[in-house]
């Protein structure tokens, strides 16, 4: 970290009070359920921005592009010709048990053949400086509007930070997501599809409508007739749409494709989809390829589709699916950690060490009785970001959350959204565990 | 191009009535607020227009309970509380900043409950509610978005200004107000007039007489002046 | 080969009015390699424009909105099919080995397979006609005890079902043998209503078996739709509102 940095990071510190003011003024909001009961949090904001230098940033840009290029590649494989599994560098049902895999996407070519058009690339650094991807999120990434919404308040908060240090400007975010559902667009209106309000990231579905001139819709206000998606006008008229960034779960998105019991999905959706009438952002049965246990697979995709060196490093990752692979996780379960591949959010990970010796025992047979079920990762020694506690400067975990768009070309976000763990002793910094974000600089 | 469905605009129509029963309600509860200086039950006609019981026993209690408390579904805070309700569904359409104004003003009222000096602490209050028109009226650029907003508020201002027996010439101006956002509305869409309704109202404010002796017919007219008739004009 | 004319219909009626009703109906059997549709009609009533598209499994779907109020939806084909049971589909969707929502077994039919699955028998369809001779013996077909909503491991707990019932048994039985299943709905011979029955894969084709009756599909069995399981093969499915609290479905085929 330069001298200059530590100078400007303290002049942003001096306006914590304000930039946490400005974000509850703005409706900056977390929706959290706590035995059962909707609460709207103000998502705590931590005034100490995260800095990555040029350099460094260029080469994530670089590793993360080759990446999402490499997934979108094995999404219209998949759902085609399968040349991945035929030629076994993935096995077969590490396909087909995903709950991911959506049989009803089989031959649906999306337009331009781009499936995950917003990529949430979940990194670490770790304390010798290199990064590591986590997870991919190809489904439903959120978190994009904190950090565009912070950035704006901080630069009304802490102006000098701003211009006497080379910092890209990131408020460009709306107008690249635009810019990526008109790409995917099938002749119509934009649209944004919410759940609702008492979704965790409403604040998140109303922002982002508001500021790419999309409609914010509910599935009531929606409709399928002659195989085109409608908007019901208040004046009994219908508008087409032509890209519904949706962002609910894929199960829940067709109530006569996929779960017949959704309240919240569209029925007859998918008919519309498949023949090329609306583009669906991002594309359903992406889960296939975020699948924690497809994880282990992407660098040897990067391989098999570009023909290319990954240059963004795996955590060390173990299968015990593997027979090799069963062998060191039983040998070494305390010192490593374990990931639920069904599992989001901050769920179902498990570290060993944590664990009491019969506790790590009857854990043992879980895994032995359901290989599949899961991952394990060495534990990798995160570089801890300063976090401002009471007045007081502390060390805590923090990863990164890159935001990959996928469009004409594909672009990543300059800025990403960090979040910290509040907790010294926790790894786990999702925003569903009570963690905080901190606004992330770019140098120029 | 814009495309409201029937959803939004009930929201819309709601934000506009609740936020302006909000200010009403605060404007009218700071007048009581003189008028209890020097009368020990001065709230007691407020409740009668209501049709409300008095089980407040003193000023204070009622004053707490009718800004504050928002269980209390005549109070400002319960008005805040439902008009931001049906913001938060509108940031697309009303912007952020409006409804920032909103969150400030639930908070406001929040600081005010805290506060030693009642009245002075109210007073940004105010302020931001007319800061909350003046966004509505800068960043919505759809007039028709605009005026179903506008219709909920004079609808609401009229209702409450008949049932507090406002004088005819103060209540006309309102009702002239209504009328002319009325007019704006197109034909086919939810918020155009039920011909019906608007005919009997038009009788009951077009004299001081009328207006005098009708009052109960005129809040019927209003509160069914949107109901569909099948033949719209 | 030969051929057949056939009809199905059904009537939809609801005890209040309903709006807004989005229905897909996979009732159209499609062309493939052993049956050739010659004619195929259909009428829906009320009258509402529809949509045809075609599924990842291969099944024709017909895609309706009725916006209006109504209490009622009436739907028949009719038409004539050329079947011929010596030709058969080849083309397989991995999918299909792997058990789905309806044919995931519990402890017990796993169990069941366990001690079946050793008996020395090499032959694909020599397994199939083994396993669906074992269900025949110990399922007993019964109506009115099972739903459209039963899973296999629900049924084999109560040894009682219908065709649907049969099908998902035997295909969970097959997809544990590593051997790829699929359900299909259809009409045959026997029965006033839809069927089912099962394919399993060969190592090069799709052959037909009627775990039900058990016995092979012949050219009296014209299918409809196929899939992983009753889910994908549903004849109609729909979302509707209103106040209505029952719906009554009154089904109808005649195969000649």
């Amino acid at each position: 970290m330069t001298q200059q940095n530590i100078k400007q990071f303290t002049k942003a510190v001096g306006n914590a009070t304000e930039i946490n003011e400005l974000l509850r003024r703005y409706g900056v909001k977390f929706g959290i359920y706590k035995n059962g009961v909707f609460n709207e949090q103000f998502f705590p904001f931590d005034p100490i921005p995260r800095v990555i230098a040029s350099e460094d940033f260029k080469s994530i840009e670089k590793g993360l592009v080759q990446r999402v290029n490499a997934l979108n590649e094995f999404l219209f494989d998949i759902y085609h010709d399968k040349k991945i599994v035929k030629e076994g560098i993935i096995p077969e049902n590490f396909i087909y048990i995903s709950k991911g895999y959506l049989a009803q996407c089989e031959e649906i070519t999306p337009k331009n053949r781009i499936y995950s058009h917003i990529s949430g690339i979940d990194l670490v650094q770790a304390k010798d400086g290199e990064w590591y991807i986590l997870e991919d999120n190809l489904r439903i990434p959120s978190g994009a509007s904190y950090p565009l919404i912070a950035r704006e308040l901080t630069r009304i908060a802490a102006p000098d930070a701003f211009s006497e240090n080379e910092i890209v400007d990131n408020r460009n975010y709306a107008k690249l997501l635009k810019e990526t559902m008109e790409y995917a667009n099938c002749g119509g209106i934009r649209a944004i599809l919410t759940p609702g309000r008492y979704n965790a990231a409403y604040f998140e579905h109303s922002y982002l409508a508001e500021h790419t001139g999309s409609v914010l819709v509910q599935n009531d206000e929606l409709f399928v007739e002659d195989n085109i998606l409608y908007h019901r006008t208040y004046s009994g008229g219908k508008t087409r749409i032509g890209v519904l960034y949706r962002r609910i779960a894929d199960e829940y998105l067709d109530p006569l494709n996929f779960l017949p019991e959704s309240l919240i999905g569209i029925p007859n959706l998918m008919e519309v989809y498949r023949s090329g009438n609306v583009g669906i952002i991002n594309a359903p049965g992406n889960g296939v390829a975020d699948d924690k246990g497809i994880y282990y697979f992407v660098p040897k995709m990067i391989k098999y589709y570009l023909g290319e060196e990954p240059i963004l490093k795996n955590a060390p990752t173990y299968l015990p699916f593997y027979e090799e692979d069963m062998k060191y996780v039983m040998d070494n379960l305390e010192k490593l950690v374990i990931k639920d591949v069904a599992e989001a959010g901050g769920y179902g990970v498990v570290f060993g060490r944590d664990l009491t010796k019969e506790k790590l025992e009857e854990f043992r047979r879980t895994i032995i009785g359901e290989p599949r079920r899961f991952i394990a990762q060495e534990v990798i020694d995160f570089l801890d970001l300063p976090i401002l506690d009471n007045g007081e400067t502390v060390m805590r975990k923090a990863d990164l959350r890159a935001f990959v768009l996928s469009g004409e070309t594909t672009k990543v976000w300059a800025s990403g959204l960090t979040r910290f763990s509040r907790n010294p002793d926790s790894f786990v910094v999702n925003s569903s565990q009570g963690g905080g974000f901190k606004d992330t600089w770019i140098l120029k | 191009m814009t495309t409201i469905s029937k959803e939004h605009s009930d929201r819309l129509y709601w934000l506009g009535r609740y936020t302006e029963r909000a200010f009403t309600s605060l404007r009218t509860i700071q007048k009581l607020y003189d008028k209890m200086i020097d009368d020990r039950r001065g709230y007691t006609n407020y409740l009668k227009c209501f049709g409300l019981n008095d089980t407040y026993g003193s000023n204070d209690t009622f004053m707490r309970s009718f800004l504050y408390d928002d269980c209390n579904v005549n109070s400002v805070a319960y008005s805040l509380e439902r008009a931001y309700d049906n913001g938060i569904v509108l940031r697309e359409e009303i912007s952020t900043e409006a409804l920032s104004f909103l969150q400030l003003a639930k908070d406001s009222l929040g600081k005010s409950g805290m506060s030693a000096n009642t009245r002075l602490s109210l007073m940004p209050l105010e302020d931001l509610l007319f800061g909350f028109w003046g966004c509505i009226n800068e960043h919505i650029y759809d007039d028709e978005i605009r005026n179903i907003i506008y219709i909920g508020k004079t609808v609401e201002r009229l209702d409450l200004y008949i049932r507090m027996k406002y004088p005819y010439d103060i209540a006309e101006k309102e009702y002239i107000r209504l009328l002319k956002n009325l007019n704006r509305v197109p034909k086919g869409t939810p918020y155009r007039y039920n011909t019906k309704y608007l005919s009997e109202l038009v009788i009951i404010m077009g004299t001081e007489e009328d207006y005098g002796q009708s009052s109960e017919k005129a809040l019927g007219s209003l509160e069914h002046l949107f109901e569909p008739t099948g033949v719209t004009v | 080969m030969k051929t057949l004319s056939f009809s199905f219909s059904t009537k939809l009626t609801f005890d209040d009015y309903v709006h807004d009703h989005s229905f897909a109906l996979r009732i159209i059997p499609p062309n493939t390699e052993a049956q050739k549709i010659i004619s195929c009609g259909l009428d829906i009533s009320p009258a509402v424009a529809t949509k045809q598209t075609v599924d990842a499994f291969g099944n024709n779907v017909t895609a309706g909105y009725i916006q209006g109020d109504h209490r009622f939806l009436d739907f028949e084909i009719k038409g004539t099919a050329e079947v011929d049971s010596s030709k058969h589909c080849t083309f397989l969707m991995p999918c299909y080995l792997y058990q789905s929502e309806y044919t995931v077994p519990d402890e017990e039919l796993r169990a069941f397979y366990t001690e079946l699955k050793d008996k020395n028998i090499s032959d694909v369809s020599d397994r199939a006609a083994f396993f669906s001779d074992i269900l025949s013996d110990i399922i007993e077909y019964k109506k009115g005890v099972t739903t459209t909503a039963t899973t296999a491991a629900e049924a084999f707990a109560m040894k009682t079902g219908v065709c649907q019932d049969f099908s998902h048994i035997l295909i969970s039985l097959l997809r544990m043998d590593s051997i790829p299943a699929r359900y299909v709905a259809g009409l045959a011979f026997c029965d006033g209503e839809t069927h089912s029955w099962v394919e399993y894969w060969t190592g090069s084709h799709w052959e037909g078996i009627d775990p039900a009756n058990n016995c092979p599909v012949n050219d009296d069995y014209l299918v409809i739709s196929t899939g992983r399981d009753f889910r994908d093969c549903a004849i109609d499915r729909g979302v509707m509102f209103g106040r209505y609290t029952q719906q009554l479905q009154l089904v109808r085929s005649v195969l000649a």
